[in-house]
């Protein structure tokens, strides 16, 4: 007798074998030329420059961060808003509590400053004025002259 | 609102030293010929001038006038020498609502005419097109270089009339 | 790599039917690199838009040439653009397939003379195999092109080629 859990296992193991005879089989039949210009990183057509490892900023981070956290909240959350009717104010309590823990320190992390993201402050055009003062000026001199 | 007329009767009373010259017997709208040396001066009093205000250039554009002597080469192909290369300059300003039209022309062997893109900053890939399609070099330009072609297009300007398409480019043959 | 890929000397039952499939195969899920070039993009997008309808074929549009099969040269094909076609064409895996859509990338079209910045054919830099003319042809010459492509893939063998 196969357990609930037992049928979840079989249905793992036919995807991944399935992956790995797909991948297995595309690999023994399909044509394989490599060459230098293949083989060079893809730049739309362009000369790649540099190396694409390159380092993200660190402020990603604290985004992926908060990202992850509300991202887990969603997936605990679901579960708990289908059947807290049934726990009654208990669960209710209990839900509410994760929550404000969660909103206290979002607002832990606002007061902190670090959401905050320095942005580069925008500069309008200046329209040159120096060459316009210069010429007037010249033009005095000559009525002076 | 003021006529070519009138703004190069205002050019001709603070410009008393550079040569100018109204064209009006065109069948286009009549333009003022001026030295490819005094382009930035002139150009700053229109931009500032409160009577003119042209603030802004919508087309700048050279021209090979091909009025030179045709001469052959050692490879049988004509080749223009002397004669002159032009830019128009199309200003308007859009608060006085009026337009303008500037020719100056440079010679053909070297040419030569003074950026303009400090007083407009359109003016910046005008010119650097102008450059790549006529050689005509902007002096005080900030960053002068080919703008449509490829950097390493060494066969000369395509638009200048005496062009000769080269036989190959990095391997690939390009006439017909 | 590649176990049957022109590997075999005859074609005997077995190879003939495996060829079969693989043509099929091949055939039905030409994946194309999303590229367009000038204004022959504009039918080609057409054509992959819901009135003509190119998925029907399974032609799709992929963002890499990794992952794609037949490039459509859509338009013209500037002396500069054609390193980059070239590139593009190479970082492609076999087995890929060209169609040049459209005069200019046929033979230059109205560039031909004139043009000091166009590639005559983009055939002088890849090989093409399905030529579609017209300026820019309507979507169903991209069709039609394309059928004649699939018709030419079905030809295909594993056999090697005899000199």
């Amino acid at each position: 007798m196969i357990t609930e859990f037992g049928k979840v296992f079989i249905f793992l193991l036919i995807a991944i074998l399935f992956v790995i005879v797909a991948i297995a089989v595309s690999r023994l039949i399909r044509p394989a030329r490599p060459t230098y210009e293949k083989l060079t990183t893809y730049e739309c057509g362009e000369n790649p420059e540099g190396s694409p490892w390159i380092k993200f900023n660190i402020r990603f981070y604290v985004v992926a961060l908060i990202f992850l956290i509300f991202d887990v909240e969603v997936v605990l959350l679901i579960p708990w808003a289908l059947v807290y009717k049934q726990f009654g104010w208990a669960g209710f309590i209990v839900g509410g509590f994760f929550l404000l823990l969660l909103a206290l320190g979002m607002a832990y992390e606002w007061r902190k400053g670090d959401l905050e993201w320095d942005r580069p402050k925008p500069q309008p055009p200046v329209i040159k004025k120096t060459k316009s003062t210069q010429t007037v000026i010249n033009k005095e001199e000559v009525v002076e002259v | 609102m003021k006529t070519t007329e009138e703004i190069f009767q205002i050019l001709k009373e603070n410009f008393p030293n550079s040569e100018l010259t109204l064209k009006t017997d065109v069948p286009t709208e009549p333009f003022i010929i001026i030295a490819p040396f005094d382009v930035d001066k002139i150009s700053l009093f229109l931009r500032d001038n409160p009577d003119l205000l042209f603030d802004s250039l919508m087309c700048l554009s050279g021209v090979d006038d091909f009025n030179g002597q045709k001469v052959k080469d050692e490879n049988g192909n004509e080749v223009m020498q002397g004669g002159t290369l032009s830019v128009y300059y199309h200003l308007e300003s859009t608060s006085i609502r009026h337009k303008l039209v500037l020719k100056t022309s440079t010679s053909r062997d070297n040419p030569e005419v003074v950026s303009v893109s400090e007083i407009w900053n359109s003016a910046n890939w005008h010119e650097r097109e102008a450059f790549d399609m006529f050689g005509i070099k902007f002096i005080n330009h900030p960053d002068l270089r080919r703008i449509l072609m490829p950097y390493d297009w060494e066969f000369g300007y395509p638009l200048r009339k005496d062009y000769q398409n080269p036989e190959f480019y990095q391997g690939m043959k390009v006439p017909y | 790599m590649g176990l049957l890929d022109k590997e075999f000397s005859d074609g005997n039952i077995i190879i003939t039917t495996t060829e079969d499939l693989f043509n099929w195969a091949r055939l039905s899920s030409l994946w194309q690199v999303g590229f367009g070039l000038a204004c022959c993009a504009i039918e080609m997008m057409a054509t992959s838009a819901s009135h003509y309808d190119f998925d029907r074929f399974g032609v799709i549009p992929r963002p890499s040439p990794r992952q794609s099969d037949v490039i459509i040269i859509s338009g013209t094909v500037t002396l500069k653009m054609a390193l980059r076609v070239k590139r593009l064409y190479e970082q492609m895996p076999d087995p890929k397939y060209v169609i040049s859509m459209g005069s200019c990338s046929n033979c230059g079209g109205p560039y031909w003379e004139h043009g000091y910045h166009v590639l005559k054919g983009v055939d002088r830099v890849i090989p093409v195999d399905v030529y579609v003319p017209g300026c820019p042809p309507r979507p169903e010459a991209l069709l039609e092109g394309l059928l004649k492509l699939q018709e030419k893939i079905r030809q295909e063998s594993l056999v090697k080629k005899s000199a």
